[in-house]
């Protein structure tokens, strides 16, 4: 079944992360499988408009303003006749959104829903319930999933937490794991160093990635294993902590700061290290542990969220978050590597590229695709109960007014006036 | 690219499913296992509140709403000349004396009893001169506001200082400069409408004593359900020479606050389910003495 799909999310190209790296290579993915993919996300700084990326791929960049944090203010109505019109003429039968923090992604799953389209919903992150915030956002998911056909998850774990997150009956929850471009991520050998062990980190330098366990790991390892090298890549807000535990230990020489990378640079630093020190506090998947294992590296991570269940044990070495535990991992990764009990870079690749890769996950959204194709969408009626079950009835008047707004525009601006866009044709740009 | 979708249609008998994301392909991707939410916990650290402990707590709002309603008495006294200013500084300043007493009797002295008190002493005879120096211009600060005014805005600060005071639990609505300014601001409205400076300067003193030293005994007190009685009957017996109606109005507000509030509370803590489970958020111990 041939679909044409929209992927929507706040975040993508130009900004970097695991959602951007998700929508874009599932794009490629389905674009090659036949289907006819768009993607929309709101405006970065002058990348405005529609522009076309690899393979034709066509990005719609909505002109709106971000509000915080990426994401762009939830008016619901405001950019309802933009997005409108993008579904008509791009003729969407099949509106997937990413990731529970993109208020576009909720925005465009309840028009489409009001516009009798299927939506599919992909959740990327974890969510605790303990606090205030937690339980407003969690009340918010569940309020948008209503319009959700079906919705996807990247680990078992976080199926778990998005059925009792937005109350979702669990048949109509997937689990598809994220993938890794695994002929990106290749090993290479011969630029590790032979005289020093080298530590790698990837990753945001926030809270949520446990920098204050790499912090206090970097601090109470050096002294105690002299040829020990760290390289921590990334940047973000607690990023002065590292270099305070480096200023104050003295370890300009041991600890190297790279700053924010470009991803495709990220292989070229993997590549010289020998073991990947993962500290995150919460993750759903974790893809930076799978290009770490797909260069060769040995991993020690915390065991937490949805991370013991990406690798098998042979592959990683996990541990508790907390300091002692880190240590123990990373001692047990040495003594491996240094009486060659290590696996060897290339059976690691060989074994990561066998578990993960796109086109396998591409083809397991298009089982879900095909499932929601085939459900019978649901009348207002229907939907507007749901709300009345959750208990947030003035929402059902933000959906009220929706409809009736999407009402009016079909009597202002028939959607029989709207010009249908041309497919992007691959023959006639090869021909150019 | 050979794999089953769909349920599984394979004749062979399948594998035990397994929480993993690299294999166990046989299963459809919406496949639930019995094991879902296995690892889900309820109520970990939860404590559970006892009458006793939830009439205390009540009883610390309470004593705020007393301390506040006697106060607010002392003034009326003061405004119809029914006492004497003299006499009500006597009475008070005994009182923080034995106030006092009792509570550096509780507490340990680093520095010896003699420089403790020393100190003390300073800092009564500087807050009291520099009080009644400036209680005429205080008296006159808000003189030409209107007594209408001035009793809304009382009650109004009265309230926020209620809303805002620190009852030793930890809400977004907590802040005690602001409470504490709030109190004062409403006693130097009120000191306007006394007859003289010197009562300006009793009511503010008084003010100081009511809404800063006396909380600091009441957190000792605060623990003891008898000197909550007490404090509920002095109001009740104070405010009944006054206004019997406002009597009536003042014991409802203390039930609903100290009686019922308290039993809802019981009733509902039943319903308290706080979930854990994997996806929570690990903590990072001793995070703030790693640099140093």
């Amino acid at each position: 079944m041939r679909h044409t799909v929209c992927l929507v999310s706040d975040f993508f190209y130009p900004n970097v992360g695991g959602v951007e790296e998700h929508i874009f290579n599932l794009s490629q993915c389905l674009m090659r499988r036949g289907h006819k993919v768009i993607v929309m996300t709101h405006s970065y700084n002058d990348r405005v408009g529609v522009r076309y990326m690899t393979n034709g791929l066509k990005v719609y960049y909505l002109p709106v303003r971000v509000f915080y944090n990426q994401c762009v203010l939830p008016t619901m109505i405001c950019s309802l006749p933009l997005i409108r019109n993008i579904f008509i003429r791009e003729c969407i039968s099949i509106v997937h959104g990413h990731s529970a923090f993109s208020a576009l992604a909720h925005e465009a799953m309840l028009i489409g829903h009001l516009m009798h389209l299927k939506c599919v919903f992909t959740d990327h992150s974890l969510f605790g319930f303990a606090d205030t915030s937690a339980v407003i956002t969690n009340r918010f998911l569940q309020i948008s999933l209503f319009s959700c056909n079906h919705c996807i998850c990247v680990s078992h774990t976080g199926k778990e937490n998005t059925v009792l997150r937005a109350r979702v009956e669990s048949n109509r929850v997937s689990v598809i794991p994220n993938a890794v471009d695994t002929k990106a991520f290749t090993p290479d050998p011969t630029h590790r160093s032979d005289d020093y062990v080298t530590i790698v980190t990837v990753g945001r330098l926030v809270y949520r990635k446990g920098v204050d366990l790499m912090a206090q790991i970097i601090k109470e390892l050096s002294p105690k294993h002299p040829k020990v090298k760290f390289i921590v890549c990334g940047d973000g807000p607690k990023r002065w902590l590292i270099d305070e535990v480096r200023e104050r230990c003295g370890l300009q020489d041991r600890v190297e700061l790279l700053g924010a990378l470009e991803h495709s640079q990220v292989r070229n630093v993997l590549i010289r290290g020998h073991i990947f020190l993962n500290t995150s506090l919460t993750e759903a998947y974790c893809m930076a542990i799978v290009e770490a294992a797909s260069c060769g590296l040995q991993v020690v991570s915390t065991r937490v969220g949805g991370i013991p269940e990406v690798l098998p044990p042979e592959l990683i070495y996990l541990t508790e978050p907390d300091v002692p535990s880190l240590m123990d991992g990373l001692e047990k990764a040495m003594l491996d590597l240094k009486e060659g009990r290590a696996m060897p870079p290339y059976e690691c690749h060989r074994k990561v590229s066998s578990l993960y890769n796109w086109h396998d996950v591409t083809q397991r959204t298009e089982v879900v695709y095909n499932i929601v194709a085939r459900d019978k969408s649901k009348a207002l009626g229907s939907l507007l109960q749901c709300y009345i079950t959750a208990g947030v009835l003035p929402f059902m008047l933000v959906v009220a007014l929706c409809h009736l707004l999407l009402r009016a525009l079909e009597w202002l601006v028939p959607s029989k006036n709207i010009d249908v866009a041309k497919n992007f044709d691959k023959q006639k740009q090869h021909a150019l | 690219m050979a794999r089953t979708k769909g349920s599984g249609k394979s004749t062979a008998p399948k594998k035990p499913w397994k929480k993993i994301l690299y294999g166990s392909r046989e299963y459809p991707d919406n496949y639930t296992d019995s094991s879902f939410l296995q690892e889900l916990r309820t109520n970990v650290h939860v404590h559970t509140v006892s009458f006793r402990e939830a009439i205390l707590g009540a009883g610390r709002v309470t004593n705020a709403i007393c301390i506040v309603v006697l106060f607010s008495i002392v003034f009326v006294y003061l405004y119809n000349q029914l006492v004497d200013a003299n006499t009500v500084f006597v009475y008070s300043c005994a009182g923080s004396i034995l106030g006092y007493l009792w509570y550096r009797s509780q507490s340990d002295f680093q520095n010896g009893y003699w420089t403790c008190f020393y100190r003390d002493a300073r800092m009564v005879a500087i807050f009291l001169s520099v009080g009644f120096a400036s209680s005429p211009i205080l008296k006159t600060l808000t003189e030409t506001i209107s007594t209408d005014t001035i009793y809304a805005m009382t009650v109004f600060m009265m309230l926020l200082h209620l809303c805002f005071k620190d009852y030793g639990v930890s809400p977004a609505l907590v802040s005690s400069s602001l409470s504490f300014n709030a109190a004062i601001f409403g006693s130097i409205c009120l000191a306007s409408r006394l007859a003289s400076s010197f009562h300006a300067f009793v009511l503010l003193s008084l003010s100081v004593e009511a809404f800063v030293l006396l909380p600091l005994l009441m957190v000792e007190a605060g623990r003891s359900l008898c000197i909550l009685i007490l404090v509920i009957s002095v109001t009740i017996g104070a405010l009944w020479s006054l206004s019997p109606p406002m009597t009536v109005f003042f014991v409802l507000l203390i039930c609903f606050v100290n009686l019922i509030c308290p039993i809802w509370f019981l009733k509902w803590q039943i319903h308290k389910e706080n979930i854990y489970g994997p996806w929570d958020e690990a903590v990072v111990e001793d995070a703030d003495n790693i640099v140093s």
